[in-house]
């Protein structure tokens, strides 16, 4: 039987949150903004999107483009529980659900859809629900895979509902630009077009030899791409995830090693917790740096030892950095823990390694009952609250995958 | 440099130090030995830095004296396939030329002059012990050496001399299980020398302590141990750091104890064993009176589980443990039956063998 796959997606999400919270802002074009020191447009809501401003603009030439433009420094607490709420009217309808990123959902309804009258139903139930509970639109998608979902989402964008049924897939994919599709980004669509290959019609003719010797193996990806095939199911939380990461865009551009040191042992932290809740050990800490020109790497190092110790963690993202000697201020930080393995439950020989374990457990238990942070490291207290925007393939629960 | 030398000879020699030359390419020098050929005698040096092995080697004739570098894997290979005595000889100081029978090599080769030198040993202790002593000593602690650990005084064995109580210790841990094997010894000094010896220098020391039996003396400096195996020099450096303190952690009050017969145990834990997680090796046992269950599950394959009769009456206790740390601290002890003793579930406990109290194995479990 073909699966029944469901993408719900927020509209302007970070602004119609705080259009709900503020009600003087609602059917005003507002910027959603890391902080007062930041000047890069996160989120636009859909008012300011019509009047031209789109995401990841400079608020000085938001401002130019549109005086009247509010601009809204956003709150991660916000949208995060916006977004675990969101997950719980989800989960009414299939226990099958990935959260993909903080605004973006895959519901596999294959088995339960007789339940609540069809997929269809089941979109436009998703719809009311959430508009009703949040006051937001949302876009829902439906397909028999998660390519043809997100791009039925994209083409009904905003406020929309569409199914792409198998029958309907090659006339829409017919004149669909290729970057519309879900995997192929500007880098790849260049390419395509430099070929003569604007569609996605196009692009599912194409010969897989061709492809392949153009962009090796995942050409062949591309032109079942093309005719709309996507073998991607729905992500359920049992299988090992790859890599835990965070990354956060800070409040203001930074090269002091002391700041940088505070806001590596947050990320550590969250990270560190994130593998002790689903008991993964992980042996490379990568380090991912935005500098303020937006030049991004990422360097990682190899420890001995298989870990989910936030102090481990830290010191070998601190031990990267001092040996990368930063040449710019830093904008954008990141630390991810990979080569994963389950927690066997071995305990130490050494009284203190077991005492160290005891007491990350309880730390965490506390944080769990009375919210993150409560209990924290002294050397944290530098740190002011109000971090800066997370990164939109941040997820409240669960792991991030990196393979798809 | 020229010389000739008898296959054998050279074959033999170069054998012993394939363990010790360097096999990673970071310092290439590491990877080749030196040959000092003098009329009074030729000597072959092999180090990776850490450990170092020293030799006298015979030639069947010396026509020039001199020196030469060479990679060790390389001349190896020659000189296993080559069916004559070889005739080597140094030229342009770049080149190594070697003929046996009809025939002919040329390898590349280093400056003798830029070999590691052999370092000189200074304020040290010696003691005696004989050869089989040292290895068994070895042989029971070296599985529980940690490999790669941060902690990096876990990567060597602890040796552990204590001049009062006239006693020698060895120790190894991996974090997880501990073994220690301790010896009555005459010792001709008062003092406590606690000193680490690489896990690497440990393995290639009870390689060629396999192949002797004699009186040995240890020389023990600051950051060297020295011994003479036969006609060879050994030499390891020793790790700097501090060793946790074992007999902290080797449990003196468990009051649960069983006999358990060796052969026995070891079949039971290797049969459920097969069905254990492919990472964690993870089986619970399950101890209630007269009998031991063992269970082993992995979701994804399925279970195991099989029992055996033992003495024991007491309150039930379920415990989980890596069972291949159980079988590799089995298989080191030799008599027909084993001592278990535990405590609770997530203590440490212990294994001994009946014949040979001095050999202690902590297992910790895991929580289950």
């Amino acid at each position: 039987m073909p699966k029944t796959i469901i993408l719900v997606d927020m509209d302007a999400f970070f602004a119609s949150v705080e259009q709900q919270c503020n009600p003087s802002l609602r059917g005003r074009p507002i910027g959603v903004i890391g902080s007062d020191k930041r000047t890069v447009i996160t989120a636009a809501s859909y008012e300011a999107k019509a009047l031209g401003i789109k995401t990841g603009m400079n608020k000085f030439e938001a401002k130019r483009l549109c005086p009247e433009i509010i601009l809204v420094i956003g709150n991660n607490r916000k949208y995060t529980h916006t977004c675990s709420e969101l997950a719980k009217i989800y989960a009414r309808y299939t226990p099958d659900v990935e959260v993909y990123s903080i605004d973006e959902a895959f519901l596999d309804i294959t088995d339960t859809q007789h339940l609540f009258g069809g997929a269809m139903e089941i979109g436009a139930q998703l719809k009311k629900e959430i508009k009703k509970t949040f006051g937001i639109n949302a876009s829902v998608g439906i397909s028999h895979n998660k390519l043809l979902a997100k791009l039925a989402s994209d083409i009904s964008k905003p406020d929309g509902l569409r199914y792409i049924s198998m029958e309907d897939a090659p006339s829409v994919l017919e004149d669909m630009p290729t970057d519309k599709l879900w995997g192929i980004g500007r880098g790849i669509g260049n390419r395509l077009k430099l070929m003569g290959i604007t569609t996605c019609g196009q692009l599912g003719r194409m010969s897989e030899t061709f492809l392949r010797s153009h962009f090796g193996i995942i050409g062949e990806r591309l032109k079942e791409m093309g005719q709309g095939i996507g073998s991607f199911s729905v992500l359920k939380e049992t299988a090992i995830a790859k890599s835990i990461g965070h990354s956060m865009t800070l409040p203001k551009d930074i090269i002091n090693m002391r700041d940088i040191e505070a806001h590596i042992l947050k990320l550590s932290e969250m990270v560190a917790r994130r593998g002790r809740l689903y008991n993964l050990l992980g042996e490379v800490v990568s380090v991912v740096i935005r500098y303020k020109s937006f030049k991004t790497f990422t360097r990682q190092k190899k420890i001995n030892t298989h870990t989910y110790d936030t102090h481990i963690i830290y010191d070998t993202a601190i031990g990267i950095i001092k040996v990368i000697r930063l040449a710019e201020p830093v904008r954008l930080l990141g630390v991810t823990l990979s080569g994963l393995r389950e927690d066997s439950g071995q305990m130490s020989i050494f009284n203190e390694c077991n005492k160290k374990d005891a007491l990350i457990k309880s730390m965490d238990s506390i944080n769990d009952k009375y919210g993150e942070f409560t209990v924290s490291w002294a050397s944290y207290l530098d740190i002011r609250r109000h971090l800066g925007v997370i990164s939109p393939a941040w997820r409240p629960s669960g792991l991030r995958r990196t393979d798809v | 440099m020229k010389i000739k030398i008898s296959k054998n000879e050279l074959l033999k020699s170069l054998s012993d130090i394939q363990g010790i030359i360097e096999k990673k390419t970071t310092m290439p020098i590491l990877s080749h030995f030196l040959m000092d050929v003098k009329h009074v005698g030729c000597t072959l040096y092999a180090t990776d830095l850490g450990t170092g092995i020293k030799k006298p080697v015979q030639m069947l004739e010396i026509i020039e004296e001199g020196a030469f570098c060479v990679s060790a894997t390389r001349l190896y290979d020659i000189v296993r396939e080559v069916q004559e005595d070889l005739t080597i000889e140094y030229v342009d100081q770049e080149w190594i030329k070697i003929m046996s029978g009809r025939a002919n090599y040329r390898i590349a080769a280093l400056n003798p002059d830029d070999y590691p030198l052999w370092p000189t040993i200074e304020d040290e202790k010696s003691i005696k012990i004989s050869s089989p002593a040292l290895l068994s000593m070895i042989e029971k602690t070296i599985n529980c050496t940690g490999e790669n650990d941060p902690r990096y005084a876990l990567n060597g064995v602890l040796l552990h001399l204590q001049g009062d109580l006239k006693r020698i210790t060895m120790v190894g841990t991996d974090g997880h299980r501990l073994s220690s094997v301790s010896k009555e010894i005459d010792l001709d000094f008062a003092d406590e020398i606690k000193i680490i010896i690489p896990r690497k220098a440990a393995i290639e020391l009870k390689k060629q302590l396999m192949e002797i039996d004699q009186e040995l003396i240890l020389n023990i400096s600051k950051n060297h141990i020295k011994l003479n195996l036969g006609d060879r020099e050994f030499l390891a450096k020793l790790i700097e750091g501090t060793y946790p303190n074992y007999d902290q952690v080797i449990p003196k009050n468990n009051d649960k104890l069983i006999y358990l017969d060796r052969e026995n145990f070891m079949g039971i834990i290797r049969r459920v064993g097969v069905m254990s997680k492919e990472k964690s090796h993870a089986v619970r046992i399950d101890i209630q009176d007269g009998l031991l269950n063992i269970f082993a599950n992995d979701p994804e394959i399925g279970e195991a589980n099989d029992v055996m009769d033992i003495e024991y009456s007491g309150e039930p206790l379920s415990l989980g443990f890596n069972a291949k740390y159980i079988l590799e601290a089995l298989s080191i002890m030799t008599g027909k039956n084993v001592a278990f003793e535990l405590k609770d579930t997530l203590s440490p406990t212990l294994l001994t063998e009946e014949v040979d109290k001095d050999y202690k194995c902590v297992l910790m479990p895991m929580r289950i």
